[in-house]
């Protein structure tokens, strides 16, 4: 059979699969067990089992279990409230000032942190009912905290881009660099909407000033500090020398494990197993899913389909914008769907070769890719975000929260379009500290 | 009956607090080695490695405690649009396509176990780790999470269609 029309069958198999509710890794393994037997005889199912362990035999994956340690003991701790309450009562002269903190304590836990259900709740909990209590209209407050909690996945360090850099081998610590700048751009533009749109709501008075003393301001800086050393700690051991990226995870989950039991004083058990259990939880649930999607990648290549959808994009001669937005649209389609890994593991491959032939940046395009995904993230129907927001705030119905994070969505795409404007906003930085790109 | 199923259960806890005592072993593992080299300037040989098995290891014998904490994402958009009646089969045939992928998965991942504990393979490093050790995690892990999911699925087809809670598929 032509493999392009093998392709077209294993992606309507795919898709009929993933939508029978079985788990996305098991799916994925299905599907490729399927069509091995099938094109490559009953004898392939031998190698899987290989298969899959070679694909998790990866130092560089080490660091996704570490990370997800290190934003779950943080998370498990006060923290995030502590943060949220100084920026606040630093940032409140300045109009919106509310949003404001919130925005810049989802953008700061982001950096502890690279997940976004997690930076969502953290930040959440505390800031949607402020926010709430001064005016702020539903929409903003939860459509805020959605979007902001998105950043997760692209302020270092980030889930998201370990995968992409494992998958498409690309430097690590070159592509964390490469997701400050566009993450800083992301939060002015959330918050400019977010003081737009309360003011237009006619909810003006939430945006003015409610005054704290220097009392006040300066005593709640002692509660931020553990925090900033951390995240100092990380990026001294990042960016000094002393360790790689995936050996940073190490020190990282360490400095955050003992700020959670020596500062925070979590020593009760039961809060260290529900931590650790959560840490697990997580950890095993997308490492099956690199794992699997790395088995169904194998099988993509190994019946030639790859291959045969890089040679036809190839032949193609559209312009190399048309052919962006046409991945951004594949993108944000499976973003609605599955989750970022999954997405990610399964078109970097068939990705990359196009990208690069077309002469885009692999740094640049991670940080597109990473964007898309964060749209998913607050789109329905399956956007986690939007989830975990309606698990805080219970009393505000799915559809406002919906209606209130749409804009956000607006703004991601915005950004996307000046990153495609202005490319050097992601390369500049990884350039000018690790200097230019070797590829 | 019953009994076998509390020991799967039990069987899937007692793997998934290894599992999450692996991570924990991987990350002091790492901050040593890190410490050796950076501080000490002390050469390392067989942390790189190590970690790296206790990660995969963890991922493996994690899997049946996961699916026993509804932890392996999914997309439940069509069985939640579904009567109560299709859904529990569909859910049902979802967790039986499941184990029966996984079930392969923990032969093969047996057979490659035993080829290497009979053959002495050994990883080619420095350290020359014994094959086995790392890959017994396969078959472990793959079979318990093959009988964790057998175990839901019975529980599954004991509950009345209506009150089934989307959560017990594969979520």
């Amino acid at each position: 059979m032509d493999p392009l029309t093998l392709g077209l069958i294993v992606a309507f198999t795919t898709i009929a699969v993933l939508f029978s509710g079985v788990a996305v890794a098991s799916g994925l393994l299905i599907v490729a067990a399927i069509f091995l037997v099938a094109f490559d005889g009953a004898r392939s199912l031998e190698l899987i089992p290989e298969i899959l362990f070679g694909k998790l035999d990866n130092f560089a994956l080490l660091s996704i279990p570490m990370f997800i340690l290190m934003g779950a003991s943080i998370a498990s701790t006060r923290a995030g409230a502590d943060l949220y309450e100084a920026l606040h009562r630093w940032l409140t002269r300045v109009p919106g000032g509310l949003v404001i903190s919130n925005l810049g304590a989802c953008a700061l836990f982001a950096a502890m942190s690279g997940s976004s259900p997690a930076t969502c709740a953290a930040i959440g909990k505390m800031g949607i009912p402020e926010m709430r209590k001064r005016n702020y209209p539903d929409g903003v407050a939860t459509g805020s905290i959605a979007a902001g909690g998105t950043l997760g996945i692209l302020i270092p360090p980030s889930v998201t881009m370990i995968v992409y850099g494992v998958a498409t081998e690309t430097s690590i610590g070159r592509l964390f660099l490469a997701g400050v700048i566009p993450g800083l751009l992301l939060v002015g533009l959330f918050m400019a909407w977010s003081i737009y749109s309360t003011w237009k709501s006619g909810a003006g008075d939430a945006l003015s000033a409610q005054s704290y003393s220097w009392k006040e301001k300066l005593e709640v800086l002692p509660r931020v500090l553990p925090f900033l050393a951390v995240i100092a700690g990380v990026l001294f051991a990042l960016y000094g020398g002393v360790a790689t990226p995936s050996e940073t995870a190490a020190v990282g989950a360490l400095l955050c494990l003992l700020l959670a039991i020596v500062i925070y004083r979590m020593t009760d058990m039961k809060a260290l197993w529900t931590m650790l259990r959560d840490t697990t939880k997580e950890s095993v649930m997308i490492l099956f899913i690199i794992a699997a999607a790395g088995v169904f990648s194998y099988m993509l290549s190994s019946l030639y389909i790859t291959q045969a959808i890089a040679e036809w994009i190839g032949t193609l001669d559209v312009n190399r914008w048309v052919l962006m937005a046409y991945v951004n649209l594949f993108l944000i389609v499976a973003g609605f769907f599955l989750p970022p890994v999954a997405v990610i593991l399964m078109a970097a491959p068939i990705l990359m070769p196009i990208i690069l032939g077309a002469g885009f940046d692999p740094y640049w395009f991670a940080v597109i890719l990473t964007i898309n995904m964060e749209i998913g993230l607050i789109s329905p129907p399956v956007g986690l975000n939007l989830y975990v927001i309606n698990g805080i705030a219970p009393d505000i119905p799915l559809k406002t929260i919906l209606k209130g994070s749409a804009p956000y969505v607006a703004c991601m795409v915005l950004a996307i379009i000046i990153l495609s404007i202005f490319p050097s906003l992601a390369t500049w930085l990884p350039d000018l500290l690790m200097g230019p790109a070797i590829s | 009956m019953n009994q076998a199923i509390r020991a799967v259960n039990l069987l899937s806890r007692v793997t998934g607090v290894i599992a999450a005592l692996m991570i924990v072993a991987a990350v002091a593992i790492t901050c040593q080695m890190i410490f050796l080299r950076y501080f000490l300037n002390a050469s390392t040989v067989w942390q790189t490695e190590i970690v790296v098995y206790l990660m995969i290891a963890s991922t493996l014998l994690g899997l049946p405690y996961v699916q026993q904490l509804k932890g392996h994402v999914n997309v439940d958009l069509v069985p939640l649009m579904l009567p109560p009646v299709p859904r529990k089969l569909l859910l049902i045939l979802s967790l039986l396509a499941g184990a029966i992928v996984l079930g392969i998965m923990a032969f093969y991942g047996g057979e490659i176990t035993y080829l290497a504990f009979s053959k002495n393979w050994t990883s080619d490093t420095v350290t020359a780790v014994p094959l086995w050790i790392p890959y017994i995690s396969m078959p472990i892990g793959f079979g318990l999470f093959t009988l964790q999911l057998l175990v839901d699925m019975h529980r599954l087809i004991k509950t009345p269609a209506v009150e089934i809670n989307i959560e017990i598929g594969g979520h």
